[in-house]
């Protein structure tokens, strides 16, 4: 029998899961800024393997933990198939261990672009079971995900009627009353749901065309599609991460402030904006293939300047005007859910300089993008399911947040802005990214983003540790009440 | 002044201003006043503020469209571009001319024998000046024409391998 308890339980294996593979991550993108900073002595082979797995996991992890907090609220409104849930557990656990076969085993180092062909030519680094593996295992994995949001569509149609009842779009017409806009974390799901659907099928295409390739190099695929459905695969699902983990935002941080955060109609067009300009502006990642038709790479750039606008105007906007003389209790979860934005919006600023074309022109691929990205994913996306899990251990359980949690904030905010900043001024000094040796003039960004990196991680395990620390207290508390429920007389 | 430097200084002013906010509504936090006020003061600055932001993106974004590095530049008469293939293999590059004058038009030519490359020249001082993704089937271009003597590298910038990082080649261009 589905209960909000056995839910839960999967809500928080996926924040497990996701929490602990993070870790993991964090020690990978480490070692590598030790490696460019000449610290310790990694070989090529070994960087670009790390390099692999950090961008695949990463964003792996971080979706799947995001999955946990939409699924979480989207289930307090809709319901949605456990089984589904269980199911999309299993196969990302498999993917995840085919991809670190195919990674450390068979020395697989596509980088996550996996930019055809490099999976099938790799100048014989890897060969085919590793690649195989790999591709095979993200395809698993999106399948996983796919069914996912196959489901969270069905149960958004089913209670709403369609999904752009989801997205409000008769209240937006004025058929319907602001006062009967869905909730926010229906609106969210929808946007979600739809654009991961493309995002994966864009994915799956492309996994399966370098498969092919892979198996029969004489079966040919144009390079240029090939680029477009790895970027609207990469970019999209990367980009959905923070657009599921701001459910938390807007479920959690009204209650804290003790004031009302209700969608509008300006809320509901910011929102049909995020996913209309989210399937669109991937192009932004191929400003430097001047062979695509200049219009699509002119709408790369205006469409992301104006996919600023929503988080901007709106979802930021939102949050300081809620938190704003609100007289809110400061603990853990509503002092990283205010980090969080403060992640976006800030990692939003250099983002839109980069997506700006004669910008890009001399900053592409250097490190000014991971340190965007690095601000809005570990500060922004990260930190909404890490607020979310103290949250949850608080609402859950009768654990307390000790002084140590509160080190670990601190040491976090102060740890992922100096990681994002060292790569800016890695970025702003032309040093490329991905490149597994450096010259000295690279070397000093680089070490102090290991160190700052090293931080991060120690203040993230304290995150976690505390998340399972919860979970023990959890199971006990079910365990006593199932207890005394059994020993009441019938 | 370099590309690079202004997009630095522009974030930094622009993420000075978003910690400034944060810190400002954080600070404000700790007194407990009614919403209600609050909320029709703050959307009514909100109107201005959208107003403010849009009118800012679009101005930055014609200015900023006016010149794209895609477009090839009018030539004068007997001042015409000197044009060099480009070919990325792993890894590697073959340069059909690397040597080349100050104040002349040159125009890369940049294709690959494999997989994705990344085309990127970089000036003495390690500062990106230019770069183009070298694609397999395709040939995107590069219009430059160089303003300093020197020997200017080219660093491949799409990783294409585990020896990415060593293809690296030379271009001098003399008074």
């Amino acid at each position: 029998m589905e209960t909000v308890k056995s839910r839960n339980n999967l809500v928080v294996s996926y924040l497990t899961v996701g929490g602990v593979i993070i870790i993991a991550m964090m020690v990978f993108g480490v070692l590598m800024l030790l490696t460019q900073g000449g610290v310790i002595d990694l070989a090529p082979a070994a960087f670009y393997q790390f390099l692999t797995i950090h961008g695949t996991g990463m964003v792996g992890a971080a979706a799947l933990a995001a999955a946990g907090v939409m699924a979480y609220f989207l289930s307090q409104y809709v319901q949605l198939s456990q089984k589904v849930m269980r199911v999309n557990l299993a196969l990302f656990l498999t993917g995840v261990v085919m991809v670190i076969i195919g990674v450390f085993s068979f020395k697989y180092a596509s980088a996550w672009t996996f930019l055809y062909p490099l999976p099938q030519l790799s100048a014989n680094a890897w060969g085919t079971i590793g690649a195989l593996l790999y591709l095979f295992g993200m395809l698993i994995l999106g399948a996983g995900f796919l069914l996912f949001y196959l489901d969270s569509g069905r149960a958004i149609m089913k209670k709403y009627g369609s999904l752009a009842k989801g997205l409000g779009w008769d209240v937006i017409a004025g058929k319907k009353s602001e006062d009967d806009a869905p909730p926010k974390a229906v609106i969210a799901s929808t946007m979600v749901t739809i654009v991961n659907v493309t995002a994966l099928t864009a994915g799956s295409a492309v996994l399966i065309m370098n498969v092919i390739n892979v198996i029969n190099p004489a079966f040919t695929v144009d390079p240029l599609l090939a680029k477009n459905l790895t970027y609207a695969f990469g970019h999209i699902f990367a980009n959905s991460i923070i657009y599921m983990a701001v459910i938390a935002v807007y479920e959690i941080l009204p209650r804290y402030a003790n004031r009302p955060w209700k969608a509008n109609r300006v809320f509901l067009i910011a929102w049909t904006m995020s996913t209309v300009f989210t399937l669109l502006i991937y192009t932004h990642h191929l400003l430097m293939d001047s062979v695509m038709p200049t219009w699509t790479l002119i709408l790369g750039q205006a469409l992301s300047y104006a996919n600023g606008l929503p988080v901007l105007v709106v979802t930021a906007y939102g949050a300081l005007m809620v938190v704003y003389k609100s007289g809110i209790k400061w603990d853990m979860a509503s002092s990283l859910l205010y980090l969080s934005m403060f992640g976006w919006v800030v990692g939003v600023v250099p983002a839109i300089v980069d997506a700006t074309i004669v910008v890009n022109h001399v900053m592409h691929n250097t490190k000014w993008v991971p340190g965007h990205f690095h601000m809005y994913m570990a500060l922004g996306a990260c930190t909404m399911f890490f607020g979310f899990m103290y949250y949850l251990a608080k609402e859950d359980s009768d654990i307390k947040e000790n002084a140590m949690n509160r080190i670990a904030f601190v040491a976090f905010a102060l740890a992922i802005v100096s990681l994002s900043g060292s790569f800016l001024v890695s970025g702003a000094l032309s040093t490329p990214r991905r490149w597994a040796t450096h010259i000295p003039e690279w070397m000093g960004p680089a070490v102090f983003g290991a160190v700052a990196g090293v931080f991060a991680m120690l203040a993230v395990t304290v995150f976690v540790i505390h998340f399972i620390r919860y979970i023990n207290k959890r199971r006990h508390n079910v365990h006593l009440e199932k207890t005394s429920h059994d020993e009441k007389p019938a | 002044m370099l590309v690079q430097t202004i997009a630095w200084i522009t974030s930094l002013f622009f993420m000075i201003l978003v910690v400034a906010v944060f810190a400002v509504v954080a600070w404000k936090s700790r007194e407990r006043k009614d919403y209600a006020p609050i909320k029709k003061k703050w959307y009514k600055a909100r109107t201005f503020y959208g107003a403010a932001l849009i009118a800012l993106m679009l101005v930055l974004t014609i200015y900023t469209l006016r010149e794209l590095p895609y477009n090839q530049p009018v030539y004068g008469a007997g001042n015409e571009p000197t044009v060099v293939d480009v070919q990325a293999v792993q890894f590697g590059w073959n340069i059909s001319e690397n040597e080349f004058k100050v104040g002349e038009p040159v125009e890369f030519h940049v294709t690959s024998k494999d997989v994705n490359h990344g085309f990127g020249i970089y000036d003495e001082e390690m500062n990106m000046i230019a770069q183009t993704q070298a694609m397999p089937d395709y040939t995107n271009k590069v219009f430059i024409t160089f303003d300093e003597p020197g020997t200017y590298e080219i660093l491949c910038l799409e990783y294409c391998g585990l020896a990415h990082h060593l293809m690296t080649a030379d271009i001098t261009v003399t008074e």
